[in-house]
């Protein structure tokens, strides 16, 4: 038996779904959209029932990525049973979309979420009322205490006893009656088209009778208790206060992602360096005596050094922060209080997270950059960490090198702004988003530990099954191109990295280098023999330039070969224009 | 009057929604139509966001959409 979650944006569909599986099992999410989809089991009676969790939405007749993503599950994945849950307290408007789910004619549960909440603020709903009105089974619900938690497991369970007989239910009913018969319809006329854009009759009769079914089943009783969270709410969307609040948020947020980095780095390098002589030893000594073994010899070892001593914790601590501050409500704030700062980069407030954590470490930021709300904006992020951003790491390296040739800081640091405004700027009036800002904007709450338990997994199970295998194989590849002696050919080029950038060659394999590992790059200025000219352009090269490998692979899993490959090409055209621009305005 | 042009702490009801199109059928789907009452909360400075109470939800709309929400106030300003 197949179950799907559909509900309004913030209404709790993730905190129901945590109270009725209290073991998630079967985790998985749809890459290359920020559409995640949560597929778990429950196990009842000697059944399985598999459900899926689903973004919020308001309607199943938008034409957003989510909404795609969510007809495909109904269709595809055969579902028996739909739980649509609803905000108690927002009954009214979460009962529009319960309207056009009813059309689907797929047996539905309407489970009556935050019915606690409700109460607290007053206001009472009738559910046996609701259940004759709609004709479908309610359940007043409260995934805070546990309320109606047995109700609803026995429901679906008797759903699920039905099923053979539900089979073949699933055509489209009509509830709604207007003048055009959207049953005789392929999805493709006239009328379908107009109903994306436009609201039509259908639609205002769907609101008008949510608006009258609300009206039947609620009582407002008056006893408003104001609680110590709604005081905080109400700090929090302070414009002044709020605004310096949430930034001092996303800057601890950085400090907790360092710290652990730094203090978990140390144990698992001890951890690591027995396990990698082994591994090094198991090589030499089992596969045959060849070029091929001394570099997995070396390449393996050294693969495994820094996605599990820097990368695991960061992608670890990055996804628990994340969780946080989406279960929080905090997320939508961000985008509130930054939205003019933002809308100078082309990018929402909520960039602010991504965009600070990589200051941290940019390959679980990039994985962060899923908080955006659409694919342009994502991108824009993603070229901004690769290209601008530098990670503590890089930070550290840097200020040693800066500090050895005594570069110009003040130059290096101009340098970097104003290419980040310059490729925000640019890139969003390159492919310009649909300028609507519409948020809503959840009560403060304190997250489900559950709840928080199930999406950590979620994220960080990538690390095993994608990132290191990915870094693996890359990091091969890489001792493969260094054994092979390719790169001492560049020597040749001399004449041209010294007229086009005023460096010489060697700095310029250093800028090539950052490729495999940006933090390393500077380390080779700091065996040349440079002048301060050179080295402030060389390192504003280093630093504006190509992601390091790891923020690689981390950018495939999340936008793919082709995003990688723009990311690439204007990393490495921003990297060279600096180099040219620099040496024609430096003295 | 529109939406942008309010002050923390008004109530107003939504006259119409001077835009066709995507916009209006979004502002249709967070109950944002016609005749609904709502309540503004804050002005974010440098013509930031407008956050208002619609309902028992609190929203957030830029400038360019609160600028299409036409209102209109029982204060008769």
């Amino acid at each position: 038996m197949a179950v799907v979650m559909i509900g309004n944006p913030n209404v709790g569909k993730s905190a129901v779904l945590s109270r009725l599986t209290d073991r998630p099992l079967l985790v998985s999410n749809y890459s290359g959209t920020s559409v995640e989809i949560i597929a778990t089991q429950l196990k009842s009676a000697g059944k399985t029932i598999d459900i899926y969790d689903t973004p919020g939405i308001y309607s199943i007749k938008s034409a957003s990525a989510e909404q795609q993503v969510i007809s495909e599950l109904i269709y595809s994945q055969k579902i028996d049973l739909i739980l649509n849950i609803v905000d108690a307290v927002n009954l009214e408007r979460n009962l529009v979309l319960t309207y056009e789910l009813m059309e689907l004619g797929i047996p539905m549960i309407l489970v009556i979420n935050q019915i606690d909440r409700a109460r607290q603020m007053g206001i009472e709903i009738n559910c046996q009322l609701l259940s004759q009105i709609i004709k479908s089974e309610v359940v007043c619900f409260s995934a805070n205490t546990g309320e109606g938690l047995m109700e609803l497991i026995s429901l679906i369970e008797m759903k699920g006893n039905k099923e053979g007989k539900d089979k073949g239910a699933g055509q489209p009913v009509t509830i709604i009656k207007t003048k055009f018969d959207g049953n005789s319809c392929n999805g493709n006329c006239a009328g379908c088209s107009r109903s994306f854009l436009e609201i039509g009759a259908e639609d205002l009769k769907r609101a008008e009778k949510a608006a009258d079914t609300a009206r039947m089943v609620t009582r407002q009783t008056g006893s408003q208790s104001k609680k110590w969270m709604n005081k905080a709410q109400q700090i929090i969307d302070k414009p002044y206060l709020g605004t310096i609040i949430l930034l001092l948020v996303a800057y601890l947020a950085f400090l907790v992602l360092m710290k652990f980095i730094e203090l978990s780095e140390g144990p698992i390098s001890d951890l690591l360096a027995p396990v990698n002589a082994v591994i090094e030893k198991v090589i030499l000594t089992y596969l045959p005596d060849s070029i091929f073994t001394t570099i997995l010899a070396k390449a393996v070892p050294e693969g495994l050094i820094v996605p599990f001593t820097i990368i695991m914790p960061a992608m670890l601590m990055v996804s628990i922060i994340m969780s946080l501050i989406e279960d929080t409500g905090l997320l939508p704030r961000y985008s509130v209080v930054l939205e003019r700062v933002g809308s100078l980069f082309g990018l929402s407030g909520q960039a602010v997270i991504p965009l600070s954590l990589g200051f941290g470490c940019r390959t679980p930021a990039v994985m962060a950059t899923r908080i955006l709300p659409n694919q342009q904006q994502r991108f824009i992020a993603i070229v901004l960490l690769s290209v601008v951003i530098p990670c503590a790491a890089t930070l550290g390296i840097l200020a040693s090198v800066i500090t050895t040739f005594q570069a110009s800081l003040p130059v290096i640091i101009v340098t970097m702004t104003v290419t980040l405004i310059l490729i925000g700027y640019v890139l969003s009036h390159i492919m310009p988003a649909e300028e609507v800002f519409i948020y809503e904007l959840p009560p403060l709450r304190i997250p489900l530990w559950s709840n928080l338990w199930t999406k950590l997994k979620m994220r960080f199970s990538g690390f095993f099954t994608e990132v290191l295998p990915l870094l693996l194989v890359m990091s091969i590849a890489v001792r493969a191109l260094i054994e092979s002696g390719l790169l001492n050919h560049l020597h040749s080029i001399e004449n041209i990295t010294k007229a086009l950038f005023g460096i010489p060659a060697e700095a310029f394999v250093a800028v090539l280098l950052t490729i495999f590992q940006r933090y390393l790059a500077p380390l080779i200025l700091l065996n040349l023999d440079l002048t301060a000219r050179e080295a402030t352009i060389a390192i504003s090269m280093i630093a504006l330039s190509l992601p390091c490998l790891p923020v690689m692979v981390m950018t495939v899993r999340e936008i793919g070969f082709k995003g990688l490959f723009k990311v690439l090409a204007i990393g490495m055209s921003t990297s060279i224009l600096v180099g040219i621009i620099l040496n024609l305005i430096l003295p | 009057m529109t939406l942008k042009d309010m002050k923390p702490g008004q109530k107003a009801k939504v006259l119409k929604i001077n835009h066709g199109g995507n916009l209006s059928r979004r502002l249709f789907q967070i109950g944002l139509i016609p005749g609904a009452e709502l309540t503004v909360i804050s002005q974010h400075p440098f013509k930031g966001p407008v956050v208002f109470e619609l309902g028992n939800a609190t929203f957030a709309l830029g400038q360019g959409v609160a600028g299409a929400v036409e209102v209109y106030t029982n204060e008769n300003k």
